[in-house]
């Protein structure tokens, strides 16, 4: 059985990836991301090998979360908003990615962006994907796909 | 672009993550300490205590002896020679009126008439009388006075005489009455010495009258309290099978399965009764969840 450690080395950039597609910032991910491991430390007794890999384990722990995060960013906004607009400042999803595609990344929903984090990004299967999701991997399917399509009309509009 | 150049770029777009990340996660790994393998999660639980559940179950189903106020008839050497019959517990101490209540199948007229004069036998053996006696066809009602000292031999020994298709056993506490009466007495007594200290005057002698005979009165009542309740009052009924009625022969081999199986029913029944509402509880708490967590990632 591999330890925590060798999974933590291993699945950290795919945890942190994920996280920085789904919420869209990459100083957010990084704090998510180290929470996701002390969460996963606490943890690692439940974990078992046999119902799932460590990446799929750490994602759905790092999607768990992710969400507490936006809950509490949601309540925050909403009471910020009140006082004075919001300013909101973006980086980078990836250092490789167009800007046509990042600003059509940034277009689509943190839902959208998390099946395409999965899917293309960590290249996990549509079962795989789902379980972490919460969903069937049909849903899946058709969320990757509308998310796709939406990128694509989102470039083809820039072009 | 098509979505197949889109899906190219996405793929080629790596997130490597910072060396600060790296050396916070790997930090808190090295707080990781090997915590012993639970021996017991709750999936081994669960796949040792169920079967051990249903085999406990099974085997209070199986080996659960059949209730002797069941009417269901038993003919045979065994039901004979083996009679179930209540534990009479005795207080030797206290005074307790003792009412027992046997009913018995025999085979026949003959069995019951031969039933009839051995129960007379018993209770006259154990110092006990037959208060009446009712015997037609088919049926005989007894009522039997057995010295309470004698009254779980008597028992014992009249449920040879057939085989038991009930029993009822009614105890009476009467010391209570009995220590109530004595203390009241012991009032009256000393009422009536006060009374007797005094000048005895018409009216004063006409209140030791009525002490007196209130004081004879309790005295006679608690007497025959403890005589009535030196025997205890055994009533039997024998009777032969009605006729017509299907004679069973104990039970089958399928017997103890179809018992299971009723039980198994109702176990179902039960669960099905608490276990829906709860299941659609939790549905409902799903799908509530999961449509703010979609509306959360969608806004």
């Amino acid at each position: 059985m591999s330890t925590f450690a060798q999974a933590a080395e291993d699945h950290l950039d795919d945890v942190y990836g994920y996280l920085a597609w789904f919420t869209g910032d990459r100083a957010v991910a990084e704090d998510l991301a180290a929470e996701t491991f002390e969460r996963a430390l606490r943890l690692w007794h439940r974990f078992d090998p046999e119902r799932g890999s460590a990446r799929t384990w750490l994602c759905q722990l790092a999607r768990t979360v992710a969400l507490d995060h936006f809950r509490s960013e949601k309540r925050r906004l909403r009471r910020e908003q009140l006082a004075a607009p919001h300013e909101r400042t973006y980086s980078q999803f990836a250092d490789s990615l167009t800007p046509e595609l990042e600003s059509a990344l940034r277009a689509l929903t943190a839902g959208e962006r998390e099946v395409v984090a999965l899917r293309v990004l960590l290249d996990l299967d549509a079962s795989t994907a789902a379980r972490v999701l919460g969903i069937s991997p049909t849903n899946c399917t058709t969320r990757l796909n509308r998310a796709l399509h939406k990128l694509e009309e989102a470039l083809n509009v820039a072009a | 672009m098509s979505q197949r150049d889109v899906l190219a770029e996405l793929r080629h777009a790596r997130v490597s993550a910072p060396p600060e990340l790296r050396e916070r996660v790997r930090l808190v790994a090295l707080a990781e300490k090997t915590p012993p393998r639970k021996i017991f999660t709750w999936r081994r639980s669960a796949a040792l205590l169920v079967p051990v559940a249903a085999a406990i179950a099974a085997a209070v189903v199986l080996t659960r002896p059949t209730h002797p106020q069941a009417l269901q008839v038993q003919h045979g050497e065994a039901a004979i020679t083996a009679p179930k019959t209540f534990a009479l517990p005795t207080t030797p101490k206290r005074v307790e009126r003792y009412g027992a209540t046997l009913s018995l199948r025999v085979h026949d007229q003959t069995d019951l008439s031969d039933s009839v004069k051995q129960a007379l036998r018993i209770a006259t053996s154990l110092g006990g009388y037959a208060s009446s006696t009712h015997v037609s066809t088919g049926s005989a009602q007894l009522v039997l006075k057995v010295p309470r000292t004698k009254v779980v031999l008597a028992f014992a020994q009249l449920a040879k005489l057939g085989t038991i298709v009930g029993e009822r056993v009614d105890i009476l506490d009467q010391q209570v009455t009995i220590n109530n009466n004595l203390r009241t007495m012991a009032r009256l007594q000393r009422q009536l010495k006060a009374l007797r200290a005094q000048p005895q005057t018409t009216a004063v002698k006409r209140e030791i009258a009525q002490l007196t005979a209130r004081i004879e009165s309790l005295q006679r009542a608690n007497a025959n309290t403890i005589r009535a309740d030196r025997y205890a009052t055994v009533s039997l009924n024998v009777s032969t099978p009605p006729k017509g009625a299907p004679t069973h022969h104990g039970h089958g081999p399928l017997h103890g399965i179809g018992v299971a199986f009723t039980w198994i029913g109702i176990g179902l029944l039960y669960a099905l009764a608490f276990g829906v509402p709860l299941a659609l509880i939790w549905l409902v708490a799903r799908a509530v969840r999961k449509k703010r967590i979609d509306a959360l990632l969608n806004s």
